[in-house]
């Protein structure tokens, strides 16, 4: 019997205009998107391949240890093209050395330098699916119960021997069938497209997560079309039945979202605790430099000239960076020169013994001031924008949003991934520095006796995550919109058997 | 006749769902602007008050050192000044740079300092980035998404609703000319749109007016005047549109499906598509790029100096100007390979506007934007301030020198230059304005454009209702 209901339903739904134009819309706005997007991505990847390049070409330029900064880039996510989350807005180039712990926030950007072409807006595949299949969804369902009452053609069903919860599963079926035709349709075309693009190689890490994605795009669905038909179950005509449909559409896709952002309060003036915060890590640095100035007052050298006199073809700088917003501050020195002169050969050593007292302890502050930093950042910085993600999650749009991003590896989590192995890269190069003796090495500050020779440091590479961490990170969204699912349809059930017709 | 058949309308629109959630859903939307900007925009004047006077302290400290130490160090950061109106579009502000910097330097020797240029930062990127990405309830939102929504759901039955009824046939039965029953229900519906809609925006402004943190003066007024009549256009075309779909169309529901996909796709898709696609015509050159050429301008300029420098003997007025014209010629190049990027980007942003400018959505937000005193349009005018001010420094320091006559004339080194103090009041200090004129300039266009699509749909409403069978 149920196997009858769903085919007139099917039947029902499939020969309509919505469903053509629900097709056609989604086809045509996933297709049109994907090539954009691909070349955006292939863009991205180009101007990430100069520019891991340029940084290798560079490090290997430098003369003196000293000089020796890495800059490593972030890879783009050839998954952005799903949601692109966070990939394109967080830096792509961030540069490591000994004095400091390098964040997300130190991080620049190299492509897409155009900086005003941010007030453009840009798009991604579940962005369309977000508004488009919601929509459609919720077309699909506000007639299904109010207009068969309408009609009268639900009293002449129900004459029938079947149970309703019957009748709700099979419009639920038929309905969700339908609606999966643009879904899968559209995402077919894209997979395509992806494919036939070689610049685009994806492996079978990627094709799960793809399935992930699309799994959550059907829970999302599931749920829009579940609120439709609670809607069409409560009201007794079609057309009080549209507009609420089209109201709680607009309220929870369109203005939830941005209405709870812009209530809660984002302030630019730094919190206590990032004030607090700020003065330990210049405490830490301010130690720092009292140490130093005390070792330059004792050395043997006269003066507290850190420069030993010693001038020449370089340069030399010495200052502290810092940055109360993102409690970014640092002791930050170069010597480099070269050339030497020969009158300056009586000071070398007493140089060379300053750096091997100065950048061990340079590197002991930064860890220091790190573990101050790190607790600070996730208190301010992280948990207010984690606060407001949670909130988010009260619009179905918000968890699914969330959940394709922890898919596609685009969400904070993802980008901190690298960040993660920036840091490890850092202490590499430490390890690296010091297995050399290069703090103590003449090479540190001077190039007359050679350049450095950099090709045995171990070249930087960032692995992605693997597909579990993913689906471990996307499951609870995920579960989220299943559980808002199942709970819809049992109150549906609840109000459809109570209801008159 | 007319106003018979719009009280009609209004009052079978009056007493409908729609028009109750209608006005719930714009009342909270402009609650909650008034409210975000009372919080926020009082912080936002009183941090440009505190910038502006660091600026004029930043002078004050340089000019009472030395006349050579203020054409140095520059006249420091040039704050952008808020809009009052900001609440009306501030979409794209925050993307942008709120300051441009007439100090930037680059190095120092042991003898030599970099003279300041004149340097266009971005906007501080990373440091909020990783909150969620969301558009900002600001009026644009208002009126550009929910209101046009809104006009789409009071006009997609006027006319096929009737005629599922059979109400048309008996309207037309009587002796009514078609377009008077037509113009009826245009001004019915237009007045039902606008009754939330005049409601929303007056307790907006009553909210924000009344509040005595936040001043609104003449000029404002006059402006939000625009804004509203722009808000009515762009209305007008959403309801025209409703209205053309629905005499074309035998059911309400197949024109609720259509109106609906017109939406999603001219005014969610268009606008980011299109920027998208416009966005990749020319891209301006990755910054190493840049960073390249900026390097080897600097290299090539000062290995012909070390080269001249060292010929001449120390302290000789020969080797000051040597030394002068490295500092000056340095400051001049990099200011123009700057200047040169500003405009490459501005360019591309423009062309990529344009292109945009096939949505209607774009279009209101660029007339909210230019009359609001926000977004790329306040952005280019801020910068000219900025140029211009940045001339009116230079003369002035030019003039100083000049009246000092135990200086030797010789800019970019520290013994060629006037070593006495200025007097820091008379430095022109930088006063960022606002110009209504020039943004109505730039915005006939779009209103002209924005009228024009309006015509047409109207035309078109009409000349599918006169042919369409009852």
């Amino acid at each position: 019997m149920i196997t009858t209901l769903i085919g007139r339903e099917l039947l029902n739904n499939l020969m309509t205009f919505r469903f053509a134009a629900a097709v056609f819309i989604t086809l045509l706005l996933v297709v049109a998107n994907t090539v954009v997007l691909i070349e955006d991505y292939e863009q991205r990847l180009e101007s990430y391949n100069a520019s891991v390049k340029t940084h290798h070409q560079e490090i290997r330029e430098k003369q003196t240890y000293s000089a020796g900064e890495v800059e490593v880039d972030r890879p783009p996510n050839p998954l952005s093209i799903f949601n692109v989350g966070l990939d394109k807005r967080l830096g792509n180039e961030v540069w490591i050395s000994h004095n400091y712990v390098p964040t997300l926030w130190e991080a620049r950007m190299n492509a897409s330098d155009n900086p005003y072409l941010n007030i453009l807006s840009s798009i991604d595949i579940v962005f369309i699916f977000e508004v488009v299949l919601s929509l459609m969804a919720l077309l699909f369902a506000y007639d299904a119960l109010a207009g068969e009452r309408e009609h009268g053609t639900l009293r002449l069903v129900l004459t029938h021997p079947i149970r309703r919860g019957h009748i709700l599963l099979a419009k639920y079926i038929s309905a969700m069938l339908c609606l999966l035709v643009p879904l899968l349709l559209s995402l077919l075309f894209a997979m395509i497209l992806l494919t036939a693009t070689t610049s685009i190689s994806l492996g079978a890490d990627d094709f799960l997560r793809i399935g992930g994605v699309v799994l959550t795009s059907i829970a999302y669905l599931s749920v829009f079309y579940l609120i439709g038909l609670l809607i069409s179950a409560v009201t007794q005509r079609t057309g009080t039945a549209l507009m609420l449909a089209m109201f709680v559409w607009g309220a929870l896709v369109l203005v939830y979202p941005n209405l709870i952002l812009a209530a809660i309060r984002s302030s630019d003036i730094p919190q206590a605790k990032a004030v607090s915060a700020f003065n330990q890590i210049k405490q830490v640095w301010d130690e720092f430099d009292r140490e130093r100035k005390q070792y330059l007052a004792t050395d043997d050298f006269p003066g507290e000239d850190p420069t030993f006199n010693i001038d020449g073809i370089g340069f030399f700088y010495e200052y502290f960076p810092k940055d109360p917003l993102t409690l970014l501050y640092f002791y930050y020195s170069m010597m480099t020169f070269g050339e030497l002169d020969e009158k300056f050969e009586r000071e070398v050593p007493h140089a060379q013994n300053y750096f091997q007292f100065l950048i061990p302890s340079t590197i002991k502050a930064a860890e220091r001031a790190w573990l101050i930093r790190k607790q600070a950042l996730e208190d301010t910085l992280v948990r207010k924008s984690n606060m407001k993600r949670t909130l988010l999650k009260l619009s179905p749009v918000g968890m699914y949003d969330t959940a394709t991003q922890a898919w596609a590896g685009t969400d904070l989590k993802g980008v901190r991934d690298f960040f993660d192995a920036v840091r490890q890269y850092r202490q590499t190069l430490i390890d690296y520095l010091d297995s050399k003796n290069a703090f103590a090495s003449r090479k540190w500050f001077a190039a007359d006796e050679g350049a450095v020779d950099w090709s045995t440091l171990p070249a930087f590479s960032f692995k992605k995550s693997g597909v579990e961490t993913n689906a471990k990170r996307a499951l609870p969204d995920l579960l989220l919109l299943l559980m808002l699912s199942v709970s819809l349809f049992m109150l549906i059930s609840l109000v459809f058997i109570k209801s008159e017709v | 006749m007319i106003w018979h058949i719009a009280k009609r309308e209004l009052s079978n629109n009056l007493n409908s769902l729609r028009f109750a959630l209608a006005t719930v859903l714009l009342l909270g939307l402009m609650l909650t602007n008034a409210v975000v900007h009372l919080r926020e925009h009082p912080e936002r004047v009183q941090r440009y008050r505190e910038r502006v006077s660091e600026h004029q302290n930043h002078i004050a400290a340089h000019a009472s050192n030395s006349l050579y130490d203020l054409a140095q160090e520059g006249p420091g950061y040039l704050y952008k000044k808020p809009s009052d109106l900001r609440f009306c579009a501030e979409g794209s502000e925050t993307f942008m740079s709120d300051r441009a910097q007439a100090g930037y330097h680059r190095w120092s020797t042991g003898t030599l300092k970099s003279f300041w240029i004149l340097a266009y930062p971005s906007a501080t990127p990373n440091r909020d980035n990783v909150r969620p990405d969301v558009t900002k309830v600001d009026w644009g939102f208002i009126i550009g998404y929910v209101l046009s929504l809104v006009a789409l759901l009071f006009t997609f039955d006027s006319i096929s609703g009737e005629r599922e009824r059979g109400t048309l046939r008996l309207t037309l039965s009587n002796a009514i000319p078609r377009h008077t029953v037509l113009i009826g229900k245009f001004l019915g519906a237009f007045i039902s749109v606008s009754i939330p809609f005049i409601l929303a925006t007056l307790v907006n402004l009553l909210v924000i007016s009344t509040s005595s943190a936040v001043h609104l003066d003449a000029e404002a007024w006059g402006r939000l005047g625009i804004i509203f009549f722009v808000a009515v256009l762009y209305t007008c075309l959403f309801l025209a549109l409703g209205m053309l779909v629905s005499a074309r169309v035998q059911r309400s529901a197949v024109s609720l499906v259509m109106l609906l996909l017109v939406w999603v796709v001219f005014v969610v898709f268009m606008p980011s598509t299109l920027a998208s696609i416009a966005g990749k015509f020319t891209p301006s050159g990755p910054t190493y790029d840049f960073s390249e050429r900026s390097w080897k301008l600097h290299d090539e300029l000062s290995n012909d100096y070390y080269s001249r420098h060292y010929k001449e003997p120390e302290g000789s007025t020969k080797r000051i100007e040597i030394d002068g014209e490295y500092v000056t010629k340095d400051a001049e190049q990099q200011e123009q390979l700057h200047k040169a990027r500003l405009n490459l980007r501005i360019s591309e942003v423009n062309r990529a506007r344009t292109i945009t400018r096939i949505s209607p959505v774009t279009i209101v937000q660029n007339l909210l934007e230019s009359f609001a005193g926000t977004g790329f349009e306040r952005h280019l005018q801020f910068l000219e301030n900025v140029q211009t001010y940045v001339r009116e420094f230079r003369t002035f320091i030019v003039d100083t020198d000049s009246a000092d006559p135990e200086s030797l004339h010789i800019f970019g080194v520290r013994e060629g230059m006037s070593q006495k103090p200025v007097n820091s009041d008379a430095v022109p200090k930088f006063e960022d304005t606002l110009n209504l004129s020039r943004d109505f300039n730039t915005a006939a266009m779009e209103l002209l454009l924005l009228t024009l699509c309006v015509l047409v749909l109207l035309s078109g409403a009409y000349l599918a209702f006169v042919r369409v069978e009852v």
